[in-house]
């Protein structure tokens, strides 16, 4: 029965399975049909698929690579092209490609999330207030908000990864403090739209504090949007490290990151195409799953939230 | 309107001062000054007039309220960097190369992601619209400089077609103008899809078809026209991220643009072009916001009918 259900993803075959269960209908979760939604959507689950897949890659780098990513143990063989014995290679070090290629994934997907999860930190408190307290706190936010919308984000970023030196840390501080401005809006937006709903109301006429009505109820509620936002926040941070690192302001070697590898393959790619392709792959393929899983996640949660 | 566009030019200006004494502070906070060498160190004295001839020996309050004053007045200093000449004079140059590849890239960027954006929403969930939808969402996600790489390593390294870098003749042009254009491509793309597919769903369509409206005048006269409202609106600011978007373009294809000069700008701690650089994009930014609004209102006459009763 279980499985039955689950094979029945798409909307066309659950038609029939509809018909037959009608009379047993259960009151479920409505997790349940966002999970239904998420299913029926082919491009979210494959790249939902594929974004595990990297994800555990990185999580098991040491297991699946045959030396560490800053090894110089090919020397004899630098710049070897792509074989049996180097799946991707040796670069103009020694160091075996594939290996750093992997561990590449672990930086970037580590800025990702931890960034993401920043952004949260920052925004969804923010959004909260400013949605729900609205007037002279929600003025304030929408100027921040507004000073972060005319500068040049990657001017900025610049400026303060040269600041900052660099480096794994200052590289998710500068992601979080872009990436939080979309789950603000975000949260700001939900928690205006419940604010005057009945629900509030009551909850408020029974005497509910503003802290209880908003962690209570409101934020609560924004469950899907800051999801949503989580989500759409690990693509552009990892972009953001790539391109600082590509321009030589982010991660600083020996730790591989595709952005500067990309930079090193330029000075290669006429000759030893490998050190070019591979983390141009890697980036493009990562960004792009993480992108559509969350694209994916949205349309699942909330489908009012589609742009 | 008079009430609204004085208010919005003195939020520009707010803006303008809260960045620019951020960026001051960011920039003078940074570690080194910009004569501290470290091949070749300058001896104590002579940097100590260096500094001084530069106004880097005064207070920061003090350095913070000459350089506004200068801008004030178009005086944006002169570049550590190239002392020969102004940072204008300096911009003027670099700003060529860039201008030509951004205002190139949009120019053929737009109207190919209008059209298939436009292809995409009347073929609404067919192959077109997916394969539309496809390649919109590749611009959007793909770092430009990791399209940059693939057509070099496609068109300079496989096919050897043409050059991987430069920008001396018009034939070096043609990879960097095509890896930027996809940029304006995919944004214009998304937008009109989604503001087509709004119009389409909006009773005074399903009128017009009642009427017996031929489909093609139904999009045509009508739809595409009132789809146009959002379209115009993200034009300016997009024209203006030329600016900063090509930094990626111009370091993949060794262009001599603008976009060095952000990076060495920062790295070596040049003040004055710093400053100018970022300020000078934060301004246009704000006025194309702006002009973007102010168009929004004209072309919209519900919203100014809304300023008009409200005010």
């Amino acid at each position: 029965m279980m499985s039955a259900n689950k094979n029945n993803l798409y909307p066309q075959k659950s038609v029939k399975k509809e018909k037959s269960s009608i009379k047993s209908q259960i009151a479920r979760n409505p997790l349940y049909y966002s999970w239904r939604r998420f299913c029926s959507n082919r491009g979210a689950v494959f790249s939902g698929s594929l974004l595990l897949i990297i994800v555990s890659m990185a999580l098991f780098a040491p297991l699946i690579t045959p030396t560490s990513y800053e090894e110089q143990k090919f020397l004899t063989e630098n710049l070897a092209f792509p074989s049996a014995q180097h799946w991707m290679g040796v670069d103009d070090l020694g160091r075996d490609f594939y290996t750093r290629i992997v561990y590449g994934a672990r930086v970037s997907l580590s800025i990702g999330f931890v960034a993401a999860a920043f952004s949260v930190l920052i925004g969804l408190p923010l959004g909260a207030m400013a949605g729900f307290f609205g007037g002279p706190a929600d003025w304030i936010i929408m100027r921040i908000i507004e000073i972060f919308s005319v500068v040049p984000p990657l001017l900025v970023a610049l400026l303060l990864a040269a600041l900052a030196g660099g480096g794994f840390i200052s590289i998710v501080f500068i992601a979080a403090l872009f990436g939080w401005v979309q789950v603000c809006l975000l949260v700001r937006a939900q928690v205006m739209a419940f604010r005057s709903k009945e629900f509030i109301r009551a909850a408020q006429a029974l005497g509910g504090t503003p802290a209880y009505v908003l962690f209570r109820h409101l934020i609560p509620n924004s469950i899907s949007p800051v999801i949503v936002g989580f989500v759409q926040a690990i693509p552009l941070a990892m972009m953001l490290e790539a391109g600082l690192s590509f321009l030589g302001v982010g991660i600083a070697p020996p730790l591989p990151s595709w952005g500067q590898m990309i930079n090193i393959g330029i000075n290669f790619m006429f000759f030893y195409w490998h050190l070019a392709l591979f983390p141009t792959l890697a980036l493009a393929l990562t960004v792009l799953s993480t992108t559509l899983f969350g694209d994916g996640l949205r349309d699942a949660l909330d489908p009012t939230l589609r742009g | 309107m008079i009430g609204y566009i004085i208010q919005r030019l003195l939020s520009i200006l707010l803006t303008f001062g809260v960045v620019s004494i951020l960026l001051f502070m960011m920039m003078h906070a940074m570690p080194g000054g910009p004569f501290d060498a470290t091949e070749m160190p300058l001896s104590g004295a002579a940097k100590a007039t260096i500094m001084a001839q530069y106004g880097l020996d005064q207070p920061l309050y003090v350095q913070y309220f000459k350089y506004m004053q200068g801008v004030f007045q178009l005086d944006f200093g002169i570049p550590y960097q190239s002392p020969g000449e102004t940072v204008l004079e300096l911009l003027g140059r670099a700003w060529v190369p860039s201008l030509i590849l951004g205002g190139a890239g949009v120019l053929i960027g737009a109207p190919i992601g209008i059209g298939l954006g436009l292809l995409a929403a009347l073929n609404r969930n067919t192959w077109v619209d997916y394969l539309a939808s496809s390649i919109a969402t590749l611009g959007l996600t793909i770092p430009v400089f990791v399209t940059s790489m693939a057509l070099i390593l496609v068109f300079s390294v496989w096919l050897n077609w043409l050059p991987a870098s430069g920008w001396g003749e018009p034939r070096k042009w043609i990879l960097p103008i095509v890896a930027y254009a996809t940029i304006p491509m995919a944004t214009y793309a998304r937008y009109t899809r989604s503001a087509i597919l709004d119009t389409l769903n909006k009773p005074f369509v399903m009128v017009l078809r009642a009427k017996g409206l031929s489909e093609r005048k139904v999009i045509f006269k009508h739809v595409l026209r009132n789809s146009a409202i959002p379209m115009v609106t993200v034009f300016l600011p997009m024209f203006i991220g030329t600016a900063t978007g090509s930094i990626f373009v111009e370091a993949m294809f060794r262009i001599p643009g603008l976009g060095a000069y952000f990076v060495s700008s920062i790295v070596t701690k040049d003040y004055p072009l710093e400053m100018a650089l970022i300020l000078m994009i934060t301004v246009m930014f704000c006025f194309a916001y702006f002009l973007a609004d102010i168009a929004y209102a004209i072309l919209n006459p519900r919203i100014r009918l809304k300023e008009g009763t409200s005010k």
